[in-house]
C-alpha cells in the first residue's frame, strides 16, 4: 500500500487538465460510497493433518490414507510396529492401484522393503511376505535384474543367521519365495543357502515344537532341490519334437549350453546335508510309533524330509550317470579316479540305516486317515529305496519287505480309505511304475513272477481313461522291447512265464485301443507307437512276432467292422487325428502276413467319405511296400486295389465349375489320383501278364454290378495299363466288357462337346477325353471288341420299340432320340481320332447297320 | 575314363557307358542285382549281390573284371546279401544280410573278418562316411544305425560300451530306402529316405534329428549336392525333388516345406541317383529301364541311356582305368597279358574263420592303383618286410657311422666355403665403397 500511493499521486496531475482539481489530503481515506459493493473475502485457516508442508499432492499416487509412496517407504522403518505394518499395507494398496509406480520405483521399494525381512515383529514380516508374494513379485515377473535379487539376498542371508528362530525360519520362507519366482537364483546362492539349511536342520530338536515353521523351511528346501538336475524320464523324443524351427542346418547356433557346470560345491554341501536330513527324519520316528495318531504338521514335516532325501539321492544318481555317459563310452574309463566321485562313499551307510525303518506303522492299525498318511510315507520311502537301489547293496530281508509292499500296492491290497484316495493312489503308482522293469529284471525268480503277476493284473484292471495307462505303457515298452539306450532286452523272453505276461500285454493293447475310441488321442498315439516299435523290433520268427501277427484279428475292429445286417460300424481309426492314423497304417507294414479280413475292414475305411485322401494314399503306399517284402498276398492286394477303384464314391455334380461345387470336382480329382496311384503300383509289381490275368478276373467280377461311370472308367484304365497290343483279354471277358462298354460309351457321350460350339469348356473336353481314352486303347488293341460294341450300340437303337411304345410313348421317343444323338456323337468323336478311324474303316458293316437302324427309327413313327 | 554303370533286378546285365562321350562299353552278363547291391571295388572290378528266390538260403555275390563280360568269381555267403559297398581303396567289401546282420570281408583274401548283428530286420542300405571310419546302415524296420568301424573290431571296447553302435535313429516308421552322408567325417550330416514319405537329415556330431521333410511321394534314392546346399530325392512318382539343406525356405511351396523344385521327365519312378565326379552331372536310374543324365545346374537332360525293359535299381559313376590300349594288345600278347592282369581275388568266405588262422596270416595287401602300369607286385609278403627291417637295424651301426663321417666332412667343407664367400663379399663391399668415395673425392676436387 505504501508503495502504490506515490505512483498514483504522480499520475494525477496529468489527468487533471480537463477535470476539476480535487484537493485531497494525504494520508486520509475517504469513506466508502454508500452504494459500493463489499468485495471483501473472509476466510478461516484450515489445518490439514500433514507433516510435510511442501508436498503438493494433486496428481500424485497416494494410498487409501492419502500417503505417497515416499512417505510410506519412510514409515516402513518407523519404530512402531503398527505403523510399519500399516505402511506395508499402504504400499500394497498403492501398488495395486498404480502398477506403474512399482515399475518406476522398484529399486527404491525393494531397497526399503528388504530391511523388513528381519523385522522383529511377526505380523510385519507376515505382511511383507504377503506383499511380496501377491503383489510385487508377480508384477515384476517380466523384468527383474539380478541386482534386485542380490539386494534381497543380502538381507535374507542376514535373516537366516539371525538369533531369533522365528526370523530365521521366516527368512527361509522368503528365500523360498524368491526361488519360486526366479528359479535361477538358487544356483547363484546354492552353497550358502544349503549351508544355512544344514545349520538349521542340525538344531532341529529346538524346533520340534514349532513344526509349522520347520515345515515352511522344508518346503523351500524341497523346492530348491527339485531344481537340481536329475534323470527325468522324458517321453520318447520322437513323439512330438519340433524340428521345423531350424532354418538352416549349418548355421551358427546362438544357444548357450544351459547346463550349470559347477555342481561340485553343491555336491559337497548336499553330502553334508543328507545325513542331517536322515537324522532329522529319525527324530520323528519315536514320535510316530507310540502315538496313535499323527498330527498333520509332523506328517508334513516327515513328508518333506523324505522328499528332500529323495531329491538329493536322485541328484547324486544323475551325477553318477552323467559321469558314466561322459567318460564311459567315448573314452575308456582309465581316468575315473581323477573325477570327483559323487557322493558315493558316504551315503550308502546311513541310507541303509535309514531304510531299515521301513515300513512305518506296521504294528497297529488305527483310523483310516492315519493309515493313508503312513501309506504315503511308505511310498515315499519306497521311492527313495528304488532310486538308490542301484548303488546300495540291500539285505535280502529288507528287499523282501519292499518287494512285498510294491506287490501289495500293485495288486491293490493296500488301498486308500479316504475319498480322494483313488486319485492319490494313481499319482503314487505313476511315480513307482517306471521302476518296475528294472526291478523285475534284477530280483530273484520267485519275486519276478509275483511282481509281474501283480503288474499284469493292475494293467488289466486299469480303466482306459486313467492317467496310469501312460506309465503302464512305458513300463511295458521297456519290458517288451530292447531299450533304446542299451540296446539289450531287459527280460528274457525265452522263459515261458515272462512270455505269457508279455503276450497278455500285447493282447491287451488293441483292446485298449478300441475301448479308448477317440477320447484320448494322445494315449492312442502312445499305444500305436508301442505297436509300431513292437512290429519293428520283435525278433524275427519269435513268439513275440507271432503274437504281433495274431493281433491283426483284434485290430480289425479298430478300423471298421461289418455287422451282420450288412451295415458298417467304423472303428476309432476314422475319428483319430491324422498322425495317429498314419501311425496305425505304418503298423500294417510289419505284419508278416496281412490277413484278408483286416484288409476288408481297411477297405471299408478307405471307401468312407470322411477319410482324408492323404491317409488313403498312405494306405496304398504301405500295402504296396508290404507286398514288396512279401507280407501280403498278390491276389489280396489286387482285389483290394480293384475294390477301391470299383467302389469309391465319386460325388456327382461334375458339370459345374462354380465355386460351391469346387469340392465335388476335387473329389473326382482325388479319384483320378487314386486310379493313378493304383496303376503305378500295379505296374511296379513285376510280371505284367500274370497280374493282368488276376486284375481281369477281379474286374470282371465287379463289372456286372453296374458300377458308376467313373468307377468303370477307373477299372478300364487299370486294364489298359496292364494290357498290351494285341490284347490279352480272353474271349469271354471281351463279351462281358463289350456289354458294359457300349452302355458306358452312351453315358460318356453326354460329355462330348458339340461341334462348332465355341464356348465349350476346356474342362469338359478333358473330362470327355478322360472317359473315352481308355476305351479307345481297348478298341485299338482288339478289333473284336470294337465290332461287338458297335453291334450292341446298333441293337440298342433298334431294339424292341414295340413293347414299350404303348406305355410311355413320348418318354420312349425322347429316350430313343437322345440315344441316337449319343451314338452319333460317339461315332463322330471316334472318327476324329486317327488311330480309331483306321480301325473303324474295317467295320464298315456295323456302322452301316447302325445307320440303317437309325433311319428305320426316324422314318417309322 | 568316367563311366556310368547300371544294373537291374531282371537279368539285363550290367550296362556301362562313358559318361562324357555316351559310348556304350562292355555289357557284363547275367546280373540280377539287389537294390544298392552293385559296387566297384577299388576301380579294379565290379561286384554285385544277386537276387535269389527265397527258397535258397544262401546268397550270391558275383565278380566281373573290367574286360570280360562273363562272371569270373562267384561266392556264396551264408544268407542273401542285399546292400553291398566297398571302401574306396577296394580292400574291404561290406554287405548287409537279410537277417539284419552286416558282413565285413577282406577282398584280397576273401576272409570274412566280422559279422555282427546290426538290425532286427533286413538291412536295406549301407553308406560309408567320407573318411571311411563310420558306417551308416538302414534297415527294413525303419532304423538307421551309425557304426564306428574302429569300435566294431574292438571286442573289448564293445563289451564296455553300452551299445555297439554310435547312434541308433528310429524316427522313421517304415523301411529306410536310402542313406547318404555328407562331408566332414564324424561331423557330417546324413540324409535318409524312407517309405514313410519323408527324408530326414541327421547330425552325426550331435546324434539328433535336424530336419524332417515330407515329400508328395515315396523317396527311393537320395543324392547330396557336393556343396551340400541341396539334396536330390528320386521319388516313385518319377520326379527328382530338390530339397534345401541350407537356405531358409519359403513356407508356401507347391510341393511342401523345404522342397525348392524338381527335375521331371514324365518317367516312371526314380530308383537310384548318383553324382558324377565333378558334381555337375546327376545320373538317375528309373523303373522304365532308362538312365538319364541331368545337368544339375540347368536342370536339363543331357543324355539318356537304355539298359533294358525292366527297371533299373543301381546306378554308379566310377572312374574306370584306361584299358583300351591294353585290350587291343591283349589278343596279340595273350600269354603276356594273362600275366599282367591281376587275377581277381578269391571268393568271399561264408563264415568267420577261427582266430588262430587270423594270427597266422602273413600277407600285407597293398591295394594297387589301377592307373599305374606296374601290376607285378600287388602283394608284399610281410616276411620280406620284416627281413628288410631287421637288415636295416643290423646295418645301422656300420652304415650310419660312415654316413655320419661323410656328413661331417660335408659340413666342414661347407663351412669353409661359407668363410670364403664371406671374405669375398667383404672385399667386394670394400671395393665398392672405395669406388664411390673416390668418385666423390674427384668431384669435390
Amino acid at each position: 500500500m505504501a508503495r502504490s500511493k506515490p505512483s498514483s499521486s504522480k499520475k494525477q496531475p496529468k489527468r487533471g487538465v480537463d477535470f476539476k482539481k480535487i484537493k485531497r489530503k494525504i494520508g486520509r481515506k475517504l469513506p466508502p460510497p454508500k452504494n459500493a459493493t463489499n468485495t471483501e473475502i473472509k476466510s478461516k485457516a484450515i489445518i490439514l493433518p500433514e507433516q510435510s508442508v511442501a508436498s503438493e499432492r494433486a496428481g500424485l499416487a497416494v494410498s487409501k490414507k492419502g500417503l505417497t509412496l515416499k512417505e510410506l517407504l519412510q514409515q516402513t522403518s518407523h519404530h512402531n510396529a503398527k505403523v510399519r505394518r500399516d505402511a506395508l499395507t499402504g504400499i500394497r494398496d498403492l501398488v495395486l492401484k498404480y502398477p506403474a509406480e512399482l515399475t518406476l520405483h522398484k529399486l527404491a521399494i525393494i531397497e526399503k522393503l528388504r530391511e523388513r525381512i528381519s523385522d522383529e515383529d511377526k505380523v510385519v514380516r507376515e505382511t511383507l511376505y504377503q506383499l511380496l508374494k501377491l503383489v510385487i513379485f508377480p508384477a515384476l515377473k517380466k523384468d527383474v535384474p539380478g541386482s534386485l535379487i542380490s539386494l534381497m539376498m543380502a538381507y535374507i542371508f542376514n535373516g537366516m543367521t539371525h538369533l531369533a528362530t522365528d526370523i530365521r525360519l521366516m527368512a527361509f520362507k522368503f528365500f523360498d519365495l524368491v526361488v519360486q519366482h526366479y528359479p535361477s537364483s538358487f544356483f547363484m546362492y546354492a552353497e550358502k543357502v544349503l549351508q544355512n539349511y544344514e545349520d538349521i536342520l542340525r538344531k532341529n530338536h529346538i524346533y520340534l515344537q514349532d513344526r509349522s515353521k520347520l515345515k515352511n523351511a522344508l518346503v523351500g528346501l524341497v523346492r530348491c532341490l527339485s531344481l537340481l538336475p536329475c534323470n527325468r524320464r522324458t517321453v520318447d523324443p520322437s513323439y512330438g519334437k519340433n524340428t521345423e524351427t531350424q532354418g538352416s542346418l549349418h548355421a551358427y547356433e546362438l544357444e548357450v549350453p544351459k547346463e550349470h557346470t559347477d555342481f561340485s560345491s553343491i555336491i559337497k554341501r548336499l553330502e553334508d546335508i543328507l545325513p542331517i536330513l536322515v537324522n532329522c527324519f529319525q527324530d520323528f520316528i519315536p514320535l510316530v510309533h507310540p502315538m496313535s495318531s499323527l498330527d498333520a504338521q509332523s506328517f508334513d514335516c516327515m513328508l518333506y524330509l523324505l522328499r528332500s532325501i529323495d531329491l538329493s539321492v536322485k541328484f547324486f544318481l544323475y551325477g553318477i550317470d552323467k559321469h558314466q555317459t561322459d567318460f564311459g563310452v567315448t573314452k575308456p574309463t582309465y581316468n575315473e579316479k581323477d573325477m570327483p566321485v559323487w557322493g558315493e562313499i558316504a551315503t550308502p551307510v546311513f541310507l541303509r540305516k535309514f531304510l531299515e525303518v521301513f515300513p512305518l506303522n506296521q504294528l497297529h492299525n488305527t483310523s483310516g486317515k492315519d493309515e493313508d498318511k503312513f501309506f504315503i510315507l511308505n511310498i515315499e520311502i519306497t521311492e527313495i529305496f528304488l532310486h538308490s537301489n542301484e548303488w546300495i547293496f540291500t539285505s535280502a530281508i529288507l528287499m523282501e519287505r519292499f518287494l512285498e509292499f510294491i506287490e501289495n500296492l500293485l495288486s491293490g491290497k493296500i488301498r486308500f480309505n479316504s475319498r480322494s484316495g483313488k486319485a492319490l493312489q494313481e499319482k503314487h503308482l505313476t511315480s513307482l511304475l517306471p521302476f518296475i522293469p528294472r526291478l523285475v529284471s534284477l530280483v530273484a525268480n520267485t519275486w519276478k513272477s509275483r511282481l509281474l503277476q501283480a503288474f499284469t493284473m493292475a494293467f488289466k484292471d486299469c480303466k482306459p481313461e486313467s492317467t496310469l495307462n501312460l506309465a503302464f505303457l512305458s513300463a511295458i515298452e521297456e519290458m517288451l522291447l530292447p531299450s533304446k539306450r542299451q540296446g539289450i532286452l531287459l527280460l528274457d523272453a525265452s522263459e515261458p512265464e515272462i512270455l505269457d505276461h508279455q503276450i497278455t500285454w500285447i493282447r491287451e493293447l488293441p483292446v485298449l485301443l478300441v475301448r479308448l475310441g477317440d477320447t484320448l488321442s494322445s494315449l492312442s498315439k502312445v499305444i500305436l507307437h508301442l505297436l509300431l516299435r513292437l512290429g519293428q523290433y520283435a525278433p524275427m520268427n519269435s513268439s513275440l512276432a507271432w503274437e504281433y501277427d495274431i493281433m491283426q484279428h483284434t485290430l480289425g475292429e479298430f478300423y471298421s467292422m461289418c455287422l451282420d445286417d450288412g451295415s458298417i460300424l467304423y472303428g476309432p481309426f476314422m475319428k483319430l487325428p491324422k498322425d495317429c492314423q498314419e501311425l496305425s497304417v505304418c503298423c500294417l507294414y510289419y505284419f508278416s502276413s496281412l490277413d484278408s479280413l483286416l484288409l476288408r475292414s481297411l477297405v471299408y475305411c478307405c471307401l468312407c467319405d470322411n477319410l482324408e485322401p492323404s491317409v488313403l494314399f498312405r494306405i496304398i503306399d504301405v500295402l504296396h511296400s508290404a507286398y514288396k517284402i512279401g507280407h501280403l498276398q498278390l491276389v489280396d492286394l489286387i482285389s483290394f486295389f480293384v475294390t477301391l477303384v470299383a467302389r469309391w464314391k465319386v460325388l456327382p455334380g461334375r458339370l459345374y465349375t462354380h465355386v460351391e461345387n469346387a469340392k465335388k470336382i476335387s473329389n473326382r480329382e482325388t479319384f483320378k489320383a487314386i486310379t493313378g496311384a493304383v496303376c503305378s503300383c500295379l505296374r511296379q509289381m513285376g510280371d505284367d501278364a500274370l497280374i493282368f490275368q488276376i486284375v481281369q478276373r477281379v474286374i470282371l467280377d465287379e463289372i456286372p454290378l453296374n458300377p458308376p461311370i467313373d468307377n468303370l472308367c477307373g477299372m478300364l484304365r487299370l486294364l489298359v495299363i496292364l494290357d498290351s497290343r494285341p490284347t490279352k483279354l480272353s474271349e469271354q471277358s471281351i463279351i462281358i466288357l463289350s456289354n458294359s462298354i457300349s452302355e458306358y460309351l452312351i453315358d460318356a457321350a453326354s460329355y462330348i462337346p458339340e461341334n462348332g460350339d465355341e464356348v465349350t469348356d476346356s474342362n469338359q473336353i478333358s473330362i470327355c477325353q478322360y472317359y473315352l481314352v481308355p476305351c479307345f486303347f481297348l478298341f485299338d488293341r482288339s478289333d473284336k471288341l470294337l465290332n461287338l460294341v458297335l453291334d450292341l450300340m446298333g441293337s440298342s437303337i433298334g431294339e424292341d420299340n414295340s413293347s414299350l411304345a404303348c406305355n410311355h410313348d413320348t418318354q420312349h421317343t425322347l429316350d430313343l432320340s437322345s440315344r441316337i444323338v449319343a451314338v452319333v456323337s460317339i461315332l463322330l468323336y471316334m472318327h476324329q481320332d486317327i488311330k480309331i478311324r483306321r480301325r473303324l474303316s474295317s467295320c464298315k458293316g456295323e456302322i452301316t447297320r447302325i445307320l440303317q437302324k437309325m433311319r428305320l427309327q426316324v422314318y417309322t413313327p | 575314363m568316367e563311366v556310368v554303370i547300371a544294373s537291374s533286378p531282371v537279368d539285363a546285365g550290367i550296362g556301362c557307358w562313358d559318361l562324357h562321350s555316351g559310348a556304350e562299353q562292355l555289357r557284363y552278363r547275367s546280373c540280377t542285382s539287389t537294390p544298392h547291391g552293385l559296387a566297384c571295388v577299388g576301380q579294379r572290378f565290379l561286384v554285385s549281390s544277386q537276387l535269389r528266390d527265397s527258397s535258397s538260403s544262401s546268397g550270391t555275390i558275383l565278380y566281373w573284371s573290367w574286360n570280360k563280360p562273363q562272371v569270373e568269381v562267384k561266392s556264396f555267403p551264408a544268407e542273401p546279401i542285399h546292400p553291398l559297398i566297398s571302401n574306396s581303396d577296394g580292400t574291404y567289401i561290406i554287405g548287409g544280410g537279410s537277417s539284419g546282420a552286416i558282413y565285413f570281408w577282406e577282398v584280397a583274401s576273401g576272409r570274412l573278418l566280422k559279422r555282427w548283428h546290426a538290425h532286427y530286420r533286413a538291412a536295406t542300405c549301407l553308406f560309408l562316411s567320407d573318411d571311411e571310419s563310420l558306417l551308416v546302415s538302414g534297415a527294413e524296420d525303419g532304423c538307421i544305425r551309425v557304426w564306428s568301424l574302429f569300435m566294431v573290431f574292438d571286442d573289448i571296447g564293445m563289451e564296455m560300451a553300452k551299445h555297439p553302435y554310435e547312434y541308433s535313429f528310429s524316427e522313421h516308421t517304415l523301411r529306410v530306402t536310402d542313406v547318404v552322408s555328407g562331408y566332414g567325417g564324424c561331423n557330417a550330416i546324413i540324409v535318409s529316405a524312407s517309405e514313410d514319405r519323408t527324408c530326414k537329415v541327421w547330425s552325426l556330431s550331435r546324434g539328433k534329428l535336424l530336419r524332417s521333410i515330407d515329400f508328395p511321394s515315396i523317396i527311393d534314392a537320395v543324392a547330396l549336392d557336393p556343396g551340400e546346399h541341396v539334396f536330390y530325392a528320386g521319388a516313385r512318382d518319377g520326379k527328382i525333388y530338390i530339397a534345401a539343406l541350407n537356405a531358409e525356405s519359403t513356407p508356401s511351396n507347391i510341393y511342401g516345406k523345404h522342397i525348392i523344385g524338381s527335375l521331371s521327365d514324365n518317367s516312371k519312378g526314380v530308383t537310384c541317383l548318383a553324382f558324377s565326379m565333378d558334381g555337375i552331372l546327376l545320373v538317375s536310374g528309373s523303373e522304365d529301364g532308362t538312365i538319364r543324365v541331368w545337368d544339375a545346374k540347368t536342370r536339363n537332360i543331357v543324355r539318356i541311356f537304355r539298359l533294358a525293359k525292366g527297371p533299373i535299381n543301381n546306378v554308379l559313376v566310377v572312374r574306370r582305368p584306361l584299358y583300351s590300349n591294353f585290350q587291343t594288345s591283349a589278343n596279340s600278347h595273350a600269354s603276356l597279358s594273362r600275366r599282367h592282369v591281376p587275377l581277381l581275388p578269391p571268393p568271399l568266405s561264408k563264415y568267420v574263420n577261427s582266430t588262430d588262422e587270423i594270427v597266422d596270416s602273413g600277407a600285407i595287401t597293398v591295394p594297387q592303383t589301377p592307373s599305374s602300369d606296374i601290376m607285378d607286385a600287388p602283394y608284399l609278403s610281410s616276411h620280406v618286410l620284416t627281413k628288410q627291417i631287421s637288415e636295416l637295424q643290423q646295418q645301422s651301426s656300420a652304415a650310419t657311422g660312415m654316413e655320419v663321417d661323410r656328413l661331417k666332412l660335408d659340413c666342414k667343407r661347407s663351412l669353409e666355403m661359407v668363410q670364403k664367400w664371406k671374405e669375398m663379399f667383404a672385399d667386394l663391399h670394400k671395393f665398392c665403397v672405395d669406388e664411390l668415395l673416390g668418385n666423390d673425392q674427384t668431384q669435390t676436387q
